[in-house]
């Protein structure tokens, strides 16, 4: 019988606890906090209470609870909090990674199977973070006749451009990461690296099946662009915008999925063709090709794939819901922040606990984000369902269907929308408000 | 001295469209297209239009590329290629491109483009937008007609009278 540590001691196991302790808070001394304070003269610091916070005051500062919060609040408003965390990558990154739990689970019980069960104690419910330590800790093989710098940089570069897609997505009133003024031209134009991308990497791997996979992609891409483009002009005629903030800020009265259905569906479709979902996932086809352009793939460069498609998947529900379902508008469900909490503080016994700089998000952006959260969850399960529901299509079903239907749905969309304008009903100096 | 922005991406624009003539792999050779195209977008950014950088990535970046990608992929290129290994064509053609930028230069340098300075606002995309629709729509529907023709030519020029429809193309 083997033991796992056989010759363990439990006082050499203390003792080499403190000595990484000791190393630990040596290394701290003497390079980590010269570091800190030498990056902290860089940045560019707030001024809280009127005082300008040096680096000299930024550590004991943040010790005291009162200047705890204005700091915090302070680093918020800065844009690499917003680039990495909030409406940024960090956010996007945490619904993906629900998205692929989710789909799993959703998926098994749609075929009556039980979906990951076993990692963690409740329903598998830390298989991901499992699935993503054995990714880590694999061997990234490159195949060898493979055209290796494009072979490594197209994983990278496709992570790149889906949280460059996101960084356009507006959350709540206010939170984007870039506000362009011309955010949906931008967002086709992101759009557009993504079969350059696809094809690059099938080309680079040097096999067949990728090979085969990546020109599919690229077909079915290329050719979804178009009826996507015109399904979305609709709203722009309407709206007479291209800032998704100023788009999504014009439905405040009603979403325009209420005047262009048609859009909606188009737009719904040909999303589900770029995200290369189950109706339309011919370029992944695993019976036929067996995974198409993700086949040599391995180790964490299939993780960032993964990663990638994931926030793609979540960039398209969320244009969708700043397009048509109206963004981050809803009933105002958040209660007001307390005020005597401001006033008087937080009375426990006899201590009285005042904490400056408190509300630390608006009533509005907790109550938009809760909305935006809940309709972009929607329209992923409607994403994620055609997956247990719909068998693959051909691709010449899947290219007539994008030549003749949906584009010429999409015109029928844009006449509609243009109807509205020129009958007064909507669009400025309409009869409906905006 | 020059905006280094404007030096950075001058450099890679004329560097990888050099790189997109002289490299031998033609993956590689297109890679640097989009590098060149990339950098006009960069330019157009500078110069405070986004409309039209951001219209550059999509539709050349975006699709032009992506063209040009798939024809290389899908043709072999010995069929279409022959290699001439020429050393004299080879300085003839850069002395030739040399002669016609020197005189190109020259002639905007001289027609007093440098002394033009002005502090109007861009012109907006709309203001295009409306010229195009009204003051222009000629000109706008002989592009559309033109584009319509070459749309319906390749079409035709593409069908092949080979193949028999034999049914199964039901969808």
């Amino acid at each position: 019988m083997s033991v796992i540590a056989p010759d363990f001691r439990l006082s050499s196991f203390i003792r080499s606890i403190f000595d990484n302790a000791f190393w630990a808070l040596l290394l701290a001394n003497l390079a980590g906090i010269p570091a800190i304070m030498m990056v902290l003269f860089y940045i560019e610091m707030p001024v809280i209470d009127g005082e300008l916070l040096t680096p000299f005051l930024a550590f004991s500062w943040l010790a005291d609870p009162s200047r705890t919060l204005p700091i915090v609040h302070a680093f918020m408003a800065t844009d690499l909090f917003r680039v990495v965390a909030f409406p940024g990558f960090g956010f996007a990154a945490l619904i993906a990674a629900a998205t692929i739990f989710v789909e799993r689970k959703m998926l098994a019980k749609l075929q009556l199977r039980v979906g990951p069960f076993y990692c963690g104690k409740i329903e598998g419910i830390l298989q991901l973070m499992g699935d993503g330590l054995k990714l880590i800790s694999k061997e990234i093989i490159i195949p060898a006749k493979a055209d290796k710098p494009i072979f490594w940089v197209a994983p990278v570069i496709f992570v790149a451009t889906a949280a460059a897609f996101v960084a356009l997505i507006p959350v709540a009133p206010g939170w984007v990461v870039a506000d362009v003024d011309l955010g949906l031209i931008a967002v086709f134009a992101v759009i557009g690296f993504f079969p350059i991308i696809t094809i690059l990497s099938a080309w680079s791997a040097n096999s067949k099946f990728p090979f085969i996979g990546g020109i599919r992609a690229l077909f079915q891409m290329v050719s979804f662009e178009i009826p996507l483009i015109l399904s979305l002009l609709g709203v722009v005629i309407l709206t007479g915008t291209l800032n998704l903030s100023e788009i999504a800020a014009s439905q405040s009265s009603f979403p325009w999925i209420v005047f262009l259905p048609i859009g909606a569906i188009v737009f719904f479709t040909t999303m589900l063709a770029e995200l290369e979902r189950i109706p339309f996932d011919l370029p992944e086809a695993e019976s036929e090709i067996v995974a198409g352009w993700l086949t040599e793939f391995s180790g964490m460069m299939y993780g960032l794939v993964q990663l990638g498609t994931y926030l793609k998947l979540y960039a398209f529900a969320a244009l969708f819901v700043v397009l048509f379902l109206g963004g981050w508008h809803g009933p105002m469900v958040v209660p007001p922040f307390p005020e005597e909490i401001l006033l008087d503080g937080i009375v426990m016994g006899p201590v009285t606990a005042k904490i400056p700089g408190l509300p630390l998000f608006t009533q509005e952006m907790i109550n938009g984000t809760f909305w935006f959260v809940l309709k972009t969850v929607g329209v992923i399960f409607f994403i994620l369902l055609p997956r247990g529901v719909f068998p693959r299509i051909r691709i010449d079903m899947l290219l007539n269907l994008g030549w003749s239907k949906l584009i010429g749905l999409a015109f029928v969309n844009i006449f509609i929308a243009l109807g509205l304008l020129y009958a007064g009903v909507l669009g400025p100096g309409g009869m409906l408000p905006q | 001295m020059a905006d280094p922005v404007f030096v950075a991406l001058a450099v890679v624009t004329i560097g990888s469209a050099v790189a997109a003539l002289e490299l031998r792999s033609l993956v590689y050779g297109s890679i640097a297209l989009m590098g060149a195209l990339g950098g006009i977008a960069g330019l157009f950014l500078l110069l405070d239009a986004t409309f039209v950088a951001l219209f550059q990535l999509a539709v050349y970046v975006g699709s032009i590329a992506v063209l040009i990608l798939f024809t290389v992929m899908l043709v072999k290129r010995e069929l279409i290629f022959k290699k001439i290994e020429d050393k004299r064509r080879k300085f003839a053609g850069v002395a030739l491109m040399l002669v016609t930028m020197v005189a190109l230069g020259a002639i905007f340098i001289d027609s007093g483009i440098k002394d033009i300075t002005t502090d109007e606002p861009p012109v907006d995309f709309r203001e295009i937008g409306s010229d195009f629709v009204t003051y222009y729509w000629p000109a706008l529907i002989l592009m559309g007609l033109i584009l319509a023709g070459s749309v319906t030519g390749a079409l035709v020029l593409a069908r092949r009278e080979d193949i028999e429809e034999n049914g199964q193309r039901t969808s």
